[in-house]
C-alpha cells in the first residue's frame, strides 16, 4: 500500500499512515505482493472506491472476528509457491521443498475456500488447476503437514528403493563383520567410525583388515579397510543408490510437468488467494474499530459523524483513557479554534484519516461518513517538518517553504489540514498571512480545515468556524506533580467535540493559563499572568 | 564414548545435547556423530542441526577433509534448504522464516541411508526457535555448536558437551588452561536469592571485575548467564576465586571430548585427556581411542 501522490512523507507522519498501513496488512507473501500494488483511489474512481469498501464491509460483516482469524492463520501458514510455478513453468525440475510449497498453497486455498464458502461474491479461489495439483501431490502428504516423495508416486521408485534398502543392509552386514572382528582382536566394542586410535603399548600387531591412516611414538591412526566382498557389497549399493536417484527424479519431472502445463492458472490462483488475504486483513480491520463505508461523493466535500484518529484511539485505550468521537461538515476552507489541549490537531488528523481510508476503499472510522477522494491530501503547519530542509531554517520559515512547495503543485482536488500556520511570527501578520492562504486555497477549490489561536480569522475570510467546546470549568490540580494525572484531570474537564460559532458569537477561551496551572507552573506565576490578562 | 555421554545426559533429564568446541576442527562433529548413534542405538528418535556448517565433505576454508554425517532413516533434522540433498528423497516437515546463506531453513526427515550436510542458524534466538522446533519432530535434538551462541541454551533443560583439541592450542597444558577456563566460567552456579547479591548489567568485563575486586564486593556478583562472563586467562581464573560469581539462567555441563590429532599437531593422547579432565573435573572421553579418561 502506497500513498503515491495522495500524501507526501510530512502528511504521512502527521497523520501516521505507518499505522493504518500496518492495520491493515496481509498475512501471507501472496497478500504482501498484492498490497504493495495498493495505490489510493483518485477523483473519478469514485464507484471502484465504494465497491472495494462495500465489499471489505460485506465480508466483515458475514464473518466474526474468530473466522477472520482463521483465515488469516491459513494465510500465515502458506508458504510462498511462486518461486516453484515459475520455475516450473521454465521446465525446471522442482525439489522436494518446492513440491511441499505448492502442497502447502493447495491447502491454503482449501482452508480459506471452505471458511469464507459463500461469503466472498467471487466465489472460490480453487480452480481446477489448483484441484489438479492437490490431487498430483497428495500420494506425497506425510503426516499432517510434511510431503514426501512416496513409493505410491511410481512402482518403479518403490522396486528401486527396496532393492537398495537390500543392498544397504548386505553392506552394513558385511562391514560390521569386519569391525566386529577388529574390535575383537583389539579387545575394544567402538570400531566402526571413519577413524580411530590404537595405542601401540596395548597392541604390538595391528589385526588385518585395519589401515593405519598416522603413526606416532605412542599410537597408530586407524581406519577400517574393506576387503573384496565388503567392496563388492558397497559397489552394489552404490549402484543400487543411483538407481533410485533416477527414478526419484524421475516423479519430480512428472510431477514438474503437471505443474508446469497448469502453471498460468496457479499464478491466477495465487493472485485470488493474494487479493483475498488483502480483503480479509481490512474486514479485520472494519471489524476491530467499528469502520464503515463512507458515502462517496463527487463534489469537494468531507462530512462525518463520530469519528475517529485510530492511531490515538489506541494510545489512549492502552492507557484506560477514551476518544471523544467528533462531528465535522466541510465543504470548502474552514477555521478551528479552540483552547490548548483541545484536540483542535486531533480534529485535522481525524479529518485527514478518514479521507485517507476512504482513498483506499476502505470502511471509515465513523459512525457515518461522507466524503470526495482528493487528488492531494496537505498537511501544513505543526508536525509537517520536512526533513530535507536541515537546520538552516527558523520554523517560520519551513513553514512557508513547505507552503511555497504545496501551492507550486497543479491545482488539483486538495484536501487541505492546516494546524497553526504562522503560529510564530507576529500575530498581527501572521493572522493576515493565514486570511491570505485560506483565500488562495478556496480560489484552488481546496477543502479543508485550518486550525488557529489567532481570533477573528474565520469572520475576516469569510469563511465558517468551528470550535472545540472547552474546558467546562477549571480543572482540578492533582495534589503532587503527576503529568498522567494532571492529563486524566484535564481529559474530565474537556469537552472535546466541535461545535459550529455563529456570527457574532464569542471566540473560544484559549484556557492557556489555567492548562498552565494545572501542568505545575508555579502559583505565583500564575497569579501574576492572570493579572496582567486584566 | 557416544553410549557414555548419551547417557550422562539422560541423567540430567536433558532434552537436548549443545557440543561446543574451543576451536575448529577439535571434533565436535564426530563427537555429535558418536552420540547420535548411541541414542538412535537406544531406540530415540534424534534431531540434528548446527550452528554454522557440519557435515561438508572438506572444509570451506581450508580444503581439508571433513568427519561426514551418514544418517539414519528417521533422524530428524534442520538445515538449510540448499544444502538437503535431492536423493535419497527426505520428508519435508516444515519450511522456516530463518535465512542462512544456503536458503531457508527447513526441517525434515531422514527417509534413507545417506550423507546429509548440515547448515543451522546464524542467530541465538535462532537456534532456541530451531532447537525448540526440532523437539517438535524428536525425542532428543543434538546441535553441533559454536560457544558464542551458547546463551540461547541457558535456564533451558539442555546439556552441554565441550569438546578441546590439538588444533586448538599449542601444547597440551595451554589446551587444558583454555578448556578449563571455559568450564569453570560456563559452570558458574545459580544465585541464591536470600543472599545478598549485586546484579551486573551486560557482560561482567575485566574492568567490572577490578573494580568489584577492589571495592572487596563480598555480595553474590550476579550476571544473566555464564557468556555474560566477559574474562579469560589469568583475569577469569583470579576473578572467579576473588568474587562469587553466579548467574540467573545457569548452564548445565556435563563432559568434555578431546580430539588429540590436529590438523598440523597431535598431543599424546593419554596425557592429553588427563590434563583435560584434571582441568575440567569433568568426565573426559577422547574421540579417536573411544575410551574414557577420567
Amino acid at each position: 500500500m502506497n500513498g503515491g501522490a495522495l500524501v507526501d512523507g510530512a502528511t504521512a507522519q502527521a497523520l501516521d499512515v505507518a499505522w493504518l498501513v500496518k492495520a491493515v496488512s496481509p498475512a501471507s507473501e501472496y497478500g504482501r505482493r498484492v498490497f504493495a500494488e495498493l495505490a489510493p483511489f483518485v477523483p473519478g474512481e469514485e464507484e471502484r472506491a465504494s465497491q472495494r469498501a462495500s465489499t471489505i464491509d460485506a465480508l466483515a460483516t458475514a464473518c466474526d472476528v474468530a473466522r477472520l482469524d482463521a483465515v488469516r492463520d491459513a494465510m500465515r501458514a502458506a508458504p510462498d509457491a511462486s518461486a516453484a510455478v515459475a520455475r516450473a513453468s521454465m521446465d525446471d525440475v522442482l525439489a522436494d521443498a518446492a513440491l511441499f510449497e505448492l502442497q502447502r498453497f493447495c491447502d491454503a486455498v482449501a482452508r480459506v475456500d471452505s471458511l469464507l464458502d459463500g461469503i466472498t461474491p467471487a466465489g472460490p479461489i480453487a480452480s481446477d488447476a489448483v484441484r489438479e495439483i492437490a490431487a498430483a501431490l497428495e500420494g506425497g502428504r506425510a503426516g499432517k503437514f510434511g510431503f514426501y516423495l512416496a513409493d505410491g508416486f511410481d512402482p518403479s521408485l518403490r522396486d528401486a528403493r527396496e532393492r537398495a534398502a537390500r543392498l544397504q543392509a548386505e553392506f552394513d552386514a558385511a562391514r560390521g563383520r569386519a569391525a566386529e572382528r577388529v574390535g575383537r582382536e583389539l579387545g575394544r566394542d567402538d570400531v566402526g567410525g571413519e577413524e580411530f586410535i590404537v595405542m601401540r603399548a596395548g597392541a604390538r600387531t595391528l589385526p588385518a583388515g585395519i589401515r593405519v591412516v598416522r603413526e606416532a611414538p605412542t599410537y597408530y591412526l586407524c581406519a577400517l579397510e574393506y576387503d573384496e566382498p565388503t567392496l563388492a557389497a558397497m559397489q552394489r549399493r552404490d549402484e543400487a543408490v543411483d538407481a533410485v536417484a533416477d527414478a526419484e527424479e524421475r516423479v519430480r519431472a512428472k510431477l514438474s510437468e503437471t505443474v508446469r502445463a497448469r502453471s498460468a492458472e496457479l499464478d491466477r490462483a495465487a493472485r485470488r488467494l493474494g487479493e483475498t488475504d488483502v480483503l480479509a486483513a481490512a474486514a479485520r480491520f472494519a471489524l476491530s474499530y467499528g469502520c464503515r463505508p463512507a458515502k462517496i461523493v463527487q463534489q469537494s466535500s468531507v462530512r462525518f459523524e463520530g469519528a475517529r484518529f485510530l492511531p490515538l484511539v489506541d494510545e489512549l485505550e492502552s492507557s484506560g483513557r477514551h476518544f471523544t468521537p467528533i462531528d465535522v461538515e466541510l465543504h470548502d476552507v474552514a477555521v478551528l479554534t479552540g483552547p490548548n489541549m483541545g484536540g483542535k490537531s486531533v480534529c485535522l488528523r481525524t479529518c485527514g484519516f478518514v479521507v485517507l481510508c476512504a482513498a483506499f476503499g476502505l470502511p471509515v472510522p465513523a459512525g457515518s461518513a461522507e466524503t470526495a477522494l482528493f487528488d492531494e491530501i496537505a498537511w501544513l503547519g505543526i508536525g509537517a517538518a520536512d526533513a530535507g530542509l536541515g537546520g538552516l531554517l527558523s520554523s517560520f520559515a519551513r513553514e512557508v517553504v513547505r507552503l511555497r512547495d504545496v501551492l507550486a503543485r497543479p491545482a488539483r482536488k486538495t484536501f487541505v489540514l492546516v494546524d497553526e500556520f504562522a503560529r510564530t511570527t507576529t500575530p498581527h501578520e501572521g493572522k493576515a498571512l493565514l486570511i491570505a492562504l485560506i483565500e488562495a486555497l478556496r480560489e484552488r477549490g481546496a477543502c479543508g480545515m485550518v486550525a488557529t489561536h489567532l481570533g477573528g480569522v474565520a469572520s475576516d475570510a469569510g469563511v465558517r468556524h468551528f470550535a472545540v467546546r472547552g474546558l467546562r470549568g477549571i480543572p482540578e490540580r492533582p495534589a503532587a506533580a503527576d503529568l498522567n494525572e494532571a492529563l486524566a484531570s484535564l481529559s474530565r474537564s474537556m469537552d472535546y467535540t466541535i461545535a459550529e460559532v455563529g456570527e457574532g458569537q464569542p471566540e473560544a477561551r484559549a484556557d492557556a493559563i489555567a492548562l498552565a496551572a494545572l501542568l505545575g507552573l508555579d502559583g505565583g506565576l500564575i497569579e501574576a499572568a492572570y493579572r496582567a490578562l486584566k | 564414548m557416544g553410549r557414555a555421554l548419551f547417557d550422562l545426559a539422560r541423567e540430567t533429564g536433558a532434552r537436548s545435547i549443545f557440543v561446543v568446541g574451543t576451536g575448529k576442527n577439535v571434533g565436535k562433529t564426530v563427537a555429535m556423530r558418536a552420540i547420535y548413534e548411541a541414542a538412535t542405538d537406544a531406540g530415540v528418535t534424534v534431531g540434528l542441526t548446527s550452528i554454522g556448517r557440519d557435515g561438508e565433505a572438506v572444509d570451506a576454508g581450508d580444503a581439508q577433509p571433513k568427519p561426514r554425517l551418514f544418517l539414519r532413516p528417521g533422524t530428524a533434522i534442520a538445515t538449510a534448504r540448499g544444502v538437503l540433498p535431492s536423493t535419497p528423497a527426505s520428508e519435508i516437515l516444515r519450511i522456516s522464516d530463518l535465512p542462512t546463506a544456503a536458503g531457508r531453513l527447513l526441517f525434515a526427515r531422514v527417509r534413507g541411508h545417506a550423507f546429509y550436510e548440515l547448515v543451522g542458524p546464524p542467530t541465538a534466538s535462532g537456534v532456541r526457535e530451531i532447537v525448540d522446533g526440532l523437539l517438535e519432530f524428536a525425542g532428543l535434538t543434538i546441535v553441533d555448536g559454536a560457544i558464542d551462541r551458547v546463551a540461547a541454551l541457558a535456564g533451558g533443560d539442555d546439556a552441554i558437551v565441550v569438546s578441546c583439541g590439538a588444533s586448538a592450542a599449542g601444547t597440551v597444558a595451554e589446551a587444558a588452561g583454555y578448556v578449563g577456563a571455559l568450564v569453570q566460567r560456563l559452570r558458574v552456579p545459580a544465585f541464591d536469592p536470600s543472599q545478598p547479591f549485586v546484579r551486573v548489567d551486560g557482560a561482567l568485563t575485566p574492568a567490572k571485575s577490578a573494580a568489584l575486586i577492589a571495592a572487596r564486593e563480598s555480595r553474590q556478583v550476579v550476571v544473566r548467564d555464564p557468556t555474560q562472563i566477559s574474562l579469560t586467562g589469568k583475569a577469569a581464573t583470579h576473578a572467579l576465586s576473588a568474587l562469587t560469581v553466579r548467574c540467573e539462567r545457569p548452564l548445565r555441563v556435563i563432559a568434555a571430548t578431546v580430539a588429540s590429532i590436529g590438523r598440523d599437531r597431535a598431543f599424546e593422547p593419554r596425557a592429553f585427556a588427563h590434563a583435560v579432565a584434571d582441568a575440567t573435573n569433568l568426565p573426559t572421553f577422547d574421540v579417536y581411542a573411544g575410551a574414557r579418561a577420567a
